[in-house]
């Protein structure tokens, strides 16, 4: 392979962007952090102070400890988004399998269907559906929210999988069935294995997207102990405690840390499953 | 003109069909496949999105349940005269045309720069992707806290370097609340295009790169005549999916600045939820929805269309 002929300036213009590119990135994340291990004194100090003048966890005690239920918050939160995760995986994969191999009249209008309403503003939606929880007692509970939080994830996780599905030689799945598998024994045991990325990566983002959520539980839910930690935040932070900076950014954190560990494991299956299977559908 | 876009939507040839029907295809497997995902989707998306188009027609207020009454097309009348519905427009489109673009430039910058290292630091790159996963709440407060007047640590850099002479209330001047939510959504979403773009530049043939230079082309020509003709399908695909989440992005302004200062920050999807959830006017929050569904209809039959051009 030919190598270019590298110049001072253009070394230095890399190194420049680079240097940008981690501090743009890293700065916020580091200074919230570092305010989250601040006292609220140290943090109105002018001029501020790059590392805490003496590290404490207070902040961290109180949301835990104080009158904020923030570890009730935290529960629901993984109720609700593992719920959302194990729903969207099973449907998703069993109708992503059935767009991309099997013919039938209106496969087309139907895959047309679950690719545009991901285009759909949730909140428009969200209007009718909390009139519908309403009458159907769903305010209020963890299969609502479950619920909501799947508008997202299973027509977002069809398009994958069926994306991973069309990647697959049929031929693999025809040889079993020639030699005696049934359909589903086929896709169970010759094209399950193959999509396993597809299906992690459908995984990964209905977690990602449920955690995330503020929009359904903000409006599905008003019963304070069945909040779900964005909306809890809100309920932590706004009004008097809008100021408590350090609490504010301790409170970030610890949302923060379980989107950020799935994300550094399982990176491998988000950037492969965007690539390869949603947004090319 | 429903009809005229569903049949376009339809005319869509979708993965050139390169399979036949294989081993005995059943209309019944569909059936038993398909029916719990679109069960559920009915319930969640196209009951609720047929019954605000009703709804839409209806004078529904959430605190006079009783006096639900069908007024066809006053609430689109009131909504056309109405200065807040044109501001959030023009909020909304210049909110979603600059993050877009210069996200998608930042993107494209780094993706290159980081693609031109070493392969033994590729492992790096996952850590400038981590602002992508935050959660929409978490940019808000985090930025919110750095744009502060007093305690923001933005107004103490840029005094510090001479740019700015006194501190400036950003999430209190309308002009400077949109540049402020704006440059959290960059931050925010930029780690995306870095992927997207990062998988497009991996995709170019090594030896055409190689024919350029040896052809003797420069550096930016060759950027010019060899990488971006290989990206633009992957740029546009993108863009128009983080145009299409912007419209609707709702949880880093509305933590930021509640749409403020005086609807300054407001866009489609916050408005809406301010007339539903607020003032609790159903009805006249689902015709404003209705209209975004059009809006948003149009770029996803562009969406649709440069996906399979492209791929």
């Amino acid at each position: 392979m030919i190598e270019r002929k590298f110049s001072i300036l253009w070394y230095g213009a890399l190194a420049a962007i680079l240097l940008f590119t981690v501090i743009w990135t890293l700065f916020p994340m580091f200074w919230m952090l570092v305010t989250s291990l601040k006292t609220n004194l140290d943090v109105f100090q002018v001029p501020p102070t790059i590392l805490p003048q003496d590290p404490s966890l207070k902040s961290y005690e109180n949301l835990i400890f104080g009158s904020t239920p923030i570890y009730k918050y935290f529960i629901n939160s993984v109720i609700t988004s593992l719920g959302t995760v194990f729903i969207s995986i099973i449907l998703a994969t069993l109708a992503g399998y059935a767009l991309s191999r099997l013919r039938f009249r209106f496969r087309k209008a139907i895959s047309i269907g679950v690719l545009v309403t991901q285009m759909f503003p949730l909140v428009v939606l969200l209007i009718p559906l909390y009139l519908l929880y309403v009458k159907t007692h769903l305010l209020n509970t963890y299969i609502g929210l479950i619920l909501g939080f799947t508008s997202f994830s299973i027509p977002f996780g069809i398009w994958m999988i069926k994306g991973f599905v069309d990647s697959v030689p049929i031929e693999i799945e025809e040889a079993a069935m020639v030699d005696g598998c049934s359909r589903f024994q086929a896709m169970r045991m010759v094209v399950l294995p193959l999509i396993l990325p597809g299906i992690v990566a459908t995984g990964v983002f209905a977690f990602l997207d449920a955690w995330n959520n503020l929009l359904f539980p903000l409006t599905l839910v008003n019963d304070i102990s069945m909040k779900t930690l964005p909306p809890g935040m809100i309920l932590a932070f706004g009004g008097e405690f809008k100021h408590d900076w350090s609490g504010m950014m301790a409170a970030s954190t610890i949302i923060s840390i379980p989107v950020v560990v799935v994300f550094i494991l399982l990176q491998r299956y988000l950037v492969e499953g965007l690539t390869g299977g949603a947004v090319k559908g | 003109m429903a009809k005229k876009i569903l049949a376009k939507l339809l005319k869509i040839k979708f993965n050139k069909e390169n399979r036949e029907p294989s081993v005995h295809d059943s209309p019944k497997t569909a059936a038993i496949l398909l029916a719990p995902a679109l069960l559920l989707m009915t319930f969640i998306i196209f009951y609720p999105l047929i019954r605000a188009f009703i709804l839409a027609f209806y004078n529904l207020n959430l605190t006079q349940p009783n006096n639900t009454a069908f007024v066809f097309l006053e609430n689109f009348r009131i909504m056309f005269r109405d200065e807040t519905f044109w501001v959030v427009f023009k909020n909304t489109f210049i909110f979603t045309f600059t993050t877009v673009s210069i996200s998608l430039l930042l993107g494209l910058i780094i993706a290159i720069v980081f693609d031109q290292l070493p392969k033994k630091y590729a492992g790096y790159r996952g850590i400038i992707l981590v602002p992508w996963v935050i959660p929409g709440i978490v940019v808000g407060y985090l930025f919110m806290y750095m744009f502060d007047v007093e305690v923001g640590i933005i107004n103490f850099f840029l005094q510090k370097i001479h740019i700015i002479e006194n501190y400036l209330p950003w999430l209190m001047r309308d002009k400077l609340a949109m540049a402020s939510i704006i440059i959290a959504h960059i931050w925010n979403q930029t780690p995306f295009f870095i992927l997207m773009i990062t998988a497009g530049l991996k995709a170019i043939p090594r030896d055409v790169q190689e024919a350029a230079y040896v052809e003797g082309a420069s550096r930016w020509q060759e950027f010019r005549h060899v990488t971006l003709p290989f990206l633009k399908g992957i740029l546009v695909i993108s863009s128009l999916l983080m145009v299409i989440r912007n419209i609707n992005n709702f949880p880093i302004i509305f933590t930021m600045t509640g749409g403020g200062p005086a609807n300054a920050t407001t866009t489609a999807a916050v408005y809406i939820y301010k007339i539903a959830f607020e003032q609790y006017q159903l009805g006249y929050a689902s015709a404003v929805g209705v209209i975004w569904v059009f809006a948003l209809l149009a770029l996803s039959i562009a969406y649709i269309k440069s996906l399979q051009k492209d791929f």
